[in-house]
């Protein structure tokens, strides 16, 4: 392991390179239960953030045929469309993305902090209560005891406890941070401080309060705005600010510039919310407020995308040999240009024309399937190659790398077609029904290409496990091989 | 900035998102703006249409049939037959249904369509058609609500019948 004296290195983004964790070599022993070593909250929450990536992949391929073909698995009420839509969504939420991406956080903190975490056993206790409540709160959902109000449709007492573990997880986090031997702050935990403090508040108001009509529908947005922009967002930009400097061994291209992109996201991200009411019955300023915020989002937007794009350029030769490296690429794209087409569904005529059509939902999934997939696999390679030093299998990543791109554009572009003629049809007096037939030909594609993407998907999760209980020596790769 | 603190960025951050929260959550609660009382001749949910409308959220309805009319071109036709949404319409409904997306029509003026008037020929029809959609529009992708029961069949027509039904009863010189 490591030497003290190597600890106070400079704050570089290389500082942990050889992936050293500031734990005491001598009480990491065999007689340590499993749930007290270190990074075992780490492997239960990225574990479980693929198990859930799956399961949600699924669901949303099911509903996807579910919409061309009406009758698939008609007459299962827990199989009906409109109870698989919340636990597809809420999965995608709570399953897969903030477990993943916690995962990735209890990762990060103690190597960005030079401590160990607080209490790694309350880091995977916390996993397997979430996930235990996740599996609890679907099943109510599924057997109609949904809130039915969007991403607070898990029932009491399931949503609350979400609230407790997230202050629990928090406090873990935060406690590790405070008590940090690295006094420097990487830009990484400042997204992380961002996730973890207001949290509490959003979710506790938006799942727990009783408002009515207009009120009811602006605190709505404003939480699941806040869920989506500074809880999955800022966990995943910050998982990308800690990988790509690795992945391309050098530092990141200026810090200037990604303290210019936080700070104006934390500013702008939460008033994002009212922008689902635009043109609703909701007053002037909420709109312009929304409005403006989504435009200003352009500002973090082009931070990342010049920070990122500087750290990335010249780096062919890395893009080529390191398939991990490819799935960040691929994620930062697509956070880009899911970020640059939520600023122009908030521009007004374009909101009027596209609000209530696909477009929505093919810039929902250029977010999470496009930005929170990719990032997510490109951790769980970079875990596997630098943490765990183990070679996952080439020919099974490069088939995933393909057909989870050739998935994610095939959605995308098909849903964004979709809402595009269903906003023409409806601006030239034709109506949603009228246009199903128009629609079928893209429901299809999105079907074909929800497909692509779990195929993908099996493949991943094939190599992972495969590779994880692969007998060590077999396959460990040499550090110098991976620092070429 | 070499050497960031961690408590400054705490302080900072509560700010931001604390304005925001005071724009967003706080304000609308003292907004004039914001309906403080039911538009004119609106009336509260009956015991069944309540039901109805809870039987709404729980099949997840709100999902591809949205409630809000926009003065949009894309809403032409529905402002020119019913007018604008206005956030006195909305002053019973917790939880809000406004929805996000139209796979389906926009329902909030269904009880004017299918109204209360015509009789059993209009609940036999909204009955038949939660049961099988595509029995009066092949190409429908409604799912099929064939596993309800006849009284939350029932109450859910009541609730459909009553959306947006209030309008027209308002004498005209009060609406205008």
């Amino acid at each position: 392991m490591v030497s003290r004296t190597h600890l106070t290195l400079s704050m570089t983004s290389l500082q942990d390179r050889n992936n050293l964790v500031a734990t005491n070599n001598s009480i990491e022993s065999s007689s340590m239960r499993p749930m007290d070593r270190s990074d075992s909250a780490t492997r239960i929450w990225l574990y479980s953030g693929i198990f859930w990536m799956s399961v949600t992949m699924l669901i949303g391929l099911i509903e996807a045929v579910k919409l061309f073909y009406p009758e698939f698995l008609q007459g299962i009420p827990m199989l009906a469309y409109g109870r698989l839509r919340p636990v597809h969504t809420n999965i995608g939420l709570f399953g897969f993305m903030s477990m993943g991406y916690l995962g990735a956080t209890f990762y990060m903190v103690p190597r960005l902090t030079q401590t160990p975490l607080f209490s790694e056993r309350l880091g995977s206790l916390t996993a397997w209560v979430w996930n235990l409540n996740l599996v609890g709160g679907c099943l109510g959902i599924l057997m109609g005891y949904s809130k039915g109000k969007e991403y607070t449709e898990i029932p009491f007492p399931f949503d609350m406890i979400i609230g407790l573990l997230v202050i629990a997880i928090a406090g873990n986090l935060f406690s590790t941070i405070t008590m940090r031997r690295e006094q420097r702050v990487y830009v990484s935990l400042w997204y992380i401080l961002l996730a973890i403090i207001p949290f509490p508040i959003y979710y506790t108001l938006g799942n727990a309060s009783k408002f009515s009509g207009i009120e009811d529908a602006i605190i709505n947005w404003f939480y699941s705005h806040n869920l989506f922009g500074i809880w999955l967002t800022t966990l995943g930009l910050a998982t990308l600010y800690y990988i790509v400097p690795k992945q391309v061994n050098k530092p990141l291209y200026s810090h200037i510039v990604s303290f210019v992109g936080f700070w104006s996201l934390a500013a702008f991200y939460p008033w994002n919310g009212g922008h689902h009411v635009i043109w609703g019955p909701v007053p002037m300023w909420v709109m312009t407020a929304s409005v403006t915020a989504s435009i200003a989002m352009f500002v973090p937007t082009f931070a990342t995308m010049v920070n990122f794009g500087g750290t990335a350029w010249g780096t062919w030769a890395i893009m080529k040999r390191d398939i991990g490296y490819r799935f960040s690429l691929m994620a930062y794209a697509c956070y880009v240009g899911a970020s640059l087409w939520g600023t122009g569904l908030a521009v007004m005529s374009l909101n009027a024309k596209l609000h209530f059509t696909n477009m929505t939902i093919a810039h929902v999934h250029l977010g999470f399937l496009g930005f929170g997939v990719p990032g997510l696999i490109a951790f769980t390679y970079f875990y596997i190659e630098r943490s765990l030093k183990l070679k996952y299998s080439r020919p099974l990543a490069e088939w995933h790398f393909w057909l989870t791109m050739l998935g994610i554009v095939g959605y995308v572009v098909s849903m964004g077609i979709s809402g595009w003629v269903e906003g023409s049809a409806w601006e030239a007096g034709n109506s949603p029904q009228g246009t199903m037939v128009d629609r079928y030909p893209y429901h299809v594609a999105r079907a074909i290409s929800g497909l692509i993407v779990l195929l993908g998907q099996f493949l991943f999760v094939t190599n992972v496990v495969k590779t994880v209980n692969a007998p060590a020596a077999l396959t460990a790769t040499s550090p110098d091989a991976l620092q070429s | 900035m070499r050497y960031t603190r961690v408590f400054p960025i705490v302080i900072v951050l509560s700010i931001l998102f604390g304005l925001a929260f005071t724009g967003l959550v706080i304000a609308p609660g003292f907004a004039s703006d914001i309906a403080r009382a039911p538009t004119v001749g609106l009336v509260a949910y009956t015991a069944p249409e309540a039901r109805g409308r809870k039987i709404y959220a729980r099949e997840g309805c709100v999902y591809c049939h949205s409630q809000q009319v926009r003065n949009v071109k894309a809403d032409e036709n529905m402002v020119a037959s019913y007018g604008v949404s206005k956030a006195g319409d909305y002053f019973y409904d917790t939880p809000h249904l406004l929805g996000t997306g139209r796979q389906g029509p926009d329902l909030s003026n269904e009880g004017r369509i299918w109204r209360r008037d015509i009789g059993q020929p209009a609940r036999d029809y909204l009955i038949a058609h939660f049961i099988n959609p595509r029995q009066y529009n092949p190409s429908s992708i409604m799912p099929s609500f064939d596993y309800l029961s006849e009284q939350e069949l029932s109450d859910l027509t009541d609730y459909i019948q009553s959306l947006g039904a209030w309008k027209d009863n308002v004498p005209a010189e009060v609406a205008s």
